[in-house]
């Protein structure tokens, strides 16, 4: 039977066990796993492995930019440009907006200070860079139009392949992937999207299509894009609970999204372990040294570039994402900062987004580094000092 | 799952490109020697395994797996410094019937949405630099700079294939059998393998190894390692015998198949060529098609067991696809006019739709040389011996002695079973001529009995239209009724005796055979009919 389901994870919540899970329980038909990062996609064949020895034959697991070149661009490259019909086509991950104009020693044109862009109407410089390969920001509209030029074969051969699809870390789609993922739902195949929209990555999407549901708003297009025809269910429960933070983390944490039902601590016995710290701290920076000395935690920073204790190890937040930490030590940009003192500050979707990512890594203790006055009230946050916590 | 069409571009005999479509089940192709049968079979095994002659490709790329003209008009362009693109060999296997998604897409020659492989052996653009240089320099380039070439295997797709992913198992039985050098059969390693699950291979590749482990642990040959290495100091690197632990599936090389205790290799080919064809039909992995590609099994079979083959063939090509090269119409009649491919020219011809009778009467006379009317160029359809005789010696007579055959054209006696050739010859549109008698009834014998293939341009009936000469002796004596004591000299009769055309007539009508026979032999060139001199330049007719 056919079902398609987007499922809404909490951090911490299981997600990669799930889908290993579903997809081992599989028992006809190929299932295709595809994961927005490298990283996760490892995480999710090691898991299958260690459960498995092997890696069963009909499970494929594949990042979505690979996915998309394997099974999108390839079988039918040259339908929309003839062309490219020999072509070894590669892919090219764009940190930024593909395909600007180049002048004749390489640098891009500029009106009024601005780089210029090649149109759609350019078709091979729009889309590929001067050795064939694919701009990361323009393959999945490049799929959809060869999908509609070949009048649909495109994505019936993708279910004929793949009776189930999961699509992890779907908060990282957008533009025409979206367009993509309704075409699936609409296929012959079972399509399982799971991601959380509290974990956006902001590097690699610069499409304007489907702008609103850009910032993690996958919910939001499921619900209205779809049209009455396509089904889809969406499941906020499956993945609520958290094997990984403490309630004082999930409650801290769920104040950055409260719009989204609030993830929450699982009562399994093996997930909790008894510790004298525990919680959601703040600490002044003199306190820092000593404070890494003895709790030692992984300290989160926004860039290389943000001032840390280099003794100790440290991770930009964008690169802690999946991973599970016993304790965290947060250096939080000022807007971040503005946050902290008053959850109404409209603090900005990329960096609410990393906070929350870093806030969530720790099972024990998430702590601010952060200057504070004893008097302040800063909800949902114990402050922290060597002479003596104070609560308040 | 089968293959339904084969492209095949500038490889070994085929310059440019050549197509042929395939049937389910048995496929039989004819054709001259040199017309490329089994380069038609090699290639469809090489871009299915990647094997040519039992030895994987890749390795071994060659400049004689290119056509020669192709090779020479490139070489030709070259020197007169002109930037000609290099040669490529291209074999595309098109497959039908089959739900492969995995090998569906437009990354075919003929850009269209299909299912099915590409094998390229192509020019490595990697090495752009060397080769431009190289032309640039001015080096007298005297071949296709085979160095900077790869093989380019794909699904239409556009994805990279290995024989393994490649769903239809295909299994080429040639006449000489490729081994590996100890002597176990490569392909008769690979029909077993192919039918092996994956379970089963990894235990056979499990006991091979426990054997081999057991083998460098055994007491004697340590003692013997410890001597060789003890003794053979060429350097301080230590020398031992060991078996080849290199490849991972080397049980294939190494395990010798037993047909009764005998080693495979070493019982008749007749009987390796049964036995393999048997072993590739009755494969039964159920997930996967087999294509059995059988080269001219006529060759070293006998009779019986040729008919043992053929019987193994048509009882169980049940869901498998059979492609064979053959000279011999028997095998062709046996298996089927119906599956026939016709190789002329590097183009095919198949036998369409046969009227059904048509069919079993051929099939019911095995060894019935249909395949003669079927391979030349043009063919003159006779009565009998004399007919036969007559009609050569008026062709040698107006081509300077050439026999009709030399020139591709086949005088065959075919009693009174004319309507059935005709019935091929229209359908594959090959020019043939009867030559008739009329039975003194020219209006029902010739017109009426013929009229059904008055439209074709290929069938040409040649009789002589006067009732009262009804067959070929009196005609002949007609025609030289000028002379008629120089056609008793050559047929050995007294002109005094035999002195009316009456009379000579008579006598030949019961002689048939010896005085047409004295007639073709004698220095003397006689008159013909004119019915026979028209048929002779219809033969010289564009
Ligand atoms: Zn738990």
């Amino acid at each position: 039977m056919k079902n398609n389901k987007l499922i809404i994870a909490a951090a911490g919540s299981g997600k990669t066990t799930f889908l290993v899970n579903q997809a081992l329980a599989v028992e006809s038909g190929a299932v295709l796993i595809t994961t927005y990062t490298e990283a996760n996609g490892r995480e999710i064949r090691d898991r299958i492995v260690a459960k498995k020895g092997c890696m069963p034959s009909n499970i494929t697991v594949q990042t979505w930019f690979a996915f998309l070149l394997q099974h999108g661009v390839r079988p039918y490259q040259s339908v929309l440009n003839d062309s490219i019909h020999s072509h070894d086509i590669g892919f090219f991950l764009s940190s930024e907006k593909s395909g600007k104009k180049l002048d004749a020693e390489g640098n891009p044109v500029l009106i009024k200070g601005r780089p210029i862009y090649w149109g759609g109407k350019d078709f091979l410089r729009y889309y590929f860079t001067s050795r064939f390969n694919i701009y990361s920001d323009k393959i999945s509209k490049f799929v959809f139009n060869t999908d509609k030029a070949t009048k649909g074969k495109l994505i019936s051969r993708i279910s004929r392949i793949y009776k189930n699809i999961y699509i992890d870390e779907v908060q990282d789609l957008a533009g025409f992937d979206l367009e993509l993922i309704k075409l699936m739902f609409k296929s012959n195949s079972s399509v399982i999207l799971v991601g959380d929209p509290r974990q956006v990555t902001y590097l690699t999407h610069h499409s304007t299509k489907y702008g609103k549901y850009a910032n993690g708003q996958i919910k939001l297009f499921v619900e209205k894009e779809l049209g009455k025809r396509i089904q889809c269910e969406v499941d906020e429960t499956t993945l609520s609970a958290s094997h990984r933070n403490n309630q004082a983390i999930c409650e801290y944490s769920a104040k950055l999204y409260p719009d989204l039902p609030a993830p929450f601590a699982c009562e399994c016995d093996s997930c909790r372990v008894d510790d004298a710290h525990v919680g959601v701290f703040m600490i002044k920076p003199s306190e820092v040294d000593q404070y890494l000395s003895t709790y030692k935690p992984v300290q989160l920073r926004w860039s290389s570039a943000s001032k840390i204790n280099s003794n100790f190890p440290a991770l930009n937040f964008g690169e802690s994402k999946g991973a599970t930490m016993d304790r965290v030590l947060i250096y939080p940009t000022n807007p971040m900062k503005e946050w902290i003192k008053n959850n109404a500050y409209a603090l900005k979707n990329e960096g609410r987004s990393k906070l929350y990512v870093g806030l969530t890594r720790a099972r024990l203790s998430s702590t601010i580094v952060m200057d504070y006055q004893e008097s302040n009230c800063i909800d949902g946050v114990t402050f922290f000092t060597f002479t003596g916590n104070v609560v308040n | 799952m089968r293959i339904g069409k084969v492209n095949i571009e500038n490889y070994k005999c085929f310059e440019g490109r050549f197509s042929a479509f395939f049937n389910e089940g048995i496929n039989i192709i004819v054709g001259d020697n040199e017309a490329g049968k089994s380069t038609i079979l090699e290639s469809i095994n090489l871009a299915l395994t990647g094997v040519l002659n039992g030895r994987y490709l890749k390795n071994e790329l060659s400049q004689y797996l290119f056509n020669y003209n192709v090779v020479n008009t490139y070489l030709e362009s070259l020197r007169q410094g002109q930037n000609p693109s290099l040669p490529e060999i291209l074999i595309e296997v098109f497959f039908d019937e089959c739900e492969l998604p995995l090998f569906e897409g437009n990354g075919n020659s003929e850009k269209v949405n299909g299912c099915g492989v590409i094998f390229k052996i192509e020019f490595d653009s990697t090495y752009q630099g060397e080769y431009e240089a190289l032309v640039a320099e001015g080096n007298d380039i005297t071949t296709v700079p085979i160095e900077y070439y790869k093989i380019n295997w794909k699904s239409f797709a556009r994805d990279s294939v290995t024989a393994r992913s490649i769903p239809i198992k295909s299994v080429l039985i040639d006449s000489t059998s490729s081994k590996y050098q100890n002597g176990s059969d490569v392909y008769l390693s690979r029909i077993i393998r192919n039918d092996l699950e994956d379970s089963e291979r990894v235990k056979l590749s499990q006991a091979y190894r426990k054997m081999k482990d057991t083998f460098i642990d055994d007491a004697s040959v340590r003692a013997i390692n410890e001597k060789i290495s003890g003794k053979a100091k060429i350097s301080d690197k230590n020398l031992s015998i060991s078996v080849d632990l290199s490849t991972q599936n080397s049980w294939e090389t190494t395990l010798m198949t037993y047909l009764d205790n005998v080693p495979f290799h070493q019982i008749g080919k007749g009987e390796q060529c049964i036995i393999k064809t048997n072993l590739a039909i009755r494969h039964e992995k159920s997930k996967e098609a087999n294509l059995v590609l059988l080269e001219e099994p006529e060759n070293h079979l006998s009779h019986s067991k040729l008919n043992l083959l053929i019987k193994a063939v048509t009882d169980s090509c049940d869901g498998k696809q059979v492609i064979i090269s053959t000279h011999s119409s028997y095998v062709a009649n046996k298996l089927g006019l119906e599956n026939l491919i016709l190789l002329n020219d590097q183009t095919v011809t198949r036998l369409p739709e046969l009227p059904t009778e048509t069919f079993t009467f051929f099939k019911k006379l095995p060894g019935y040389q249909t395949l003669r009317m079927l391979l030349c160029r043009k063919a003159v359809l006779v009565e009998g011996d004399s007919d036969e005789l007559i009609f050569q010696r008026a062709y040698m007579d107006a081509h300077g002695g050439r026999l009709p055959i030399e020139d591709g054209i086949d005088v065959i006696s075919v009693k009174l079973t004319f309507k059935r050739f005709l019935d091929i010859a229209i359908k594959i549109n090959q020019p043939v001529a009867v030559i008739t008698d009329n039975d003194s009834d020219y209006a029902n014998k010739i017109t009426k009995k013929y009229k059904d293939y008055v439209g074709y341009k290929c069938v040409n009936i040649f009789a002589d239209d006067r009732d009262e000469l009804n067959t070929l002796e009196p005609q002949f004596v007609d025609a030289n009724i000028a002379d008629l004591a120089t056609l008793c000299d050559i047929v050995s009769i007294s002109s005094g005796t035999y002195d009316t055309a009456k009379k000579v007539s008579d006598y030949m009508v019961g002689h048939k055979t010896g005085w047409a026979l004295k007639v073709f032999e004698s220095d003397t060139a006689l008159q013909y009919p004119e019915y026979i001199n028209n048929a002779v330049v219809w033969c010289d007719e564009k």
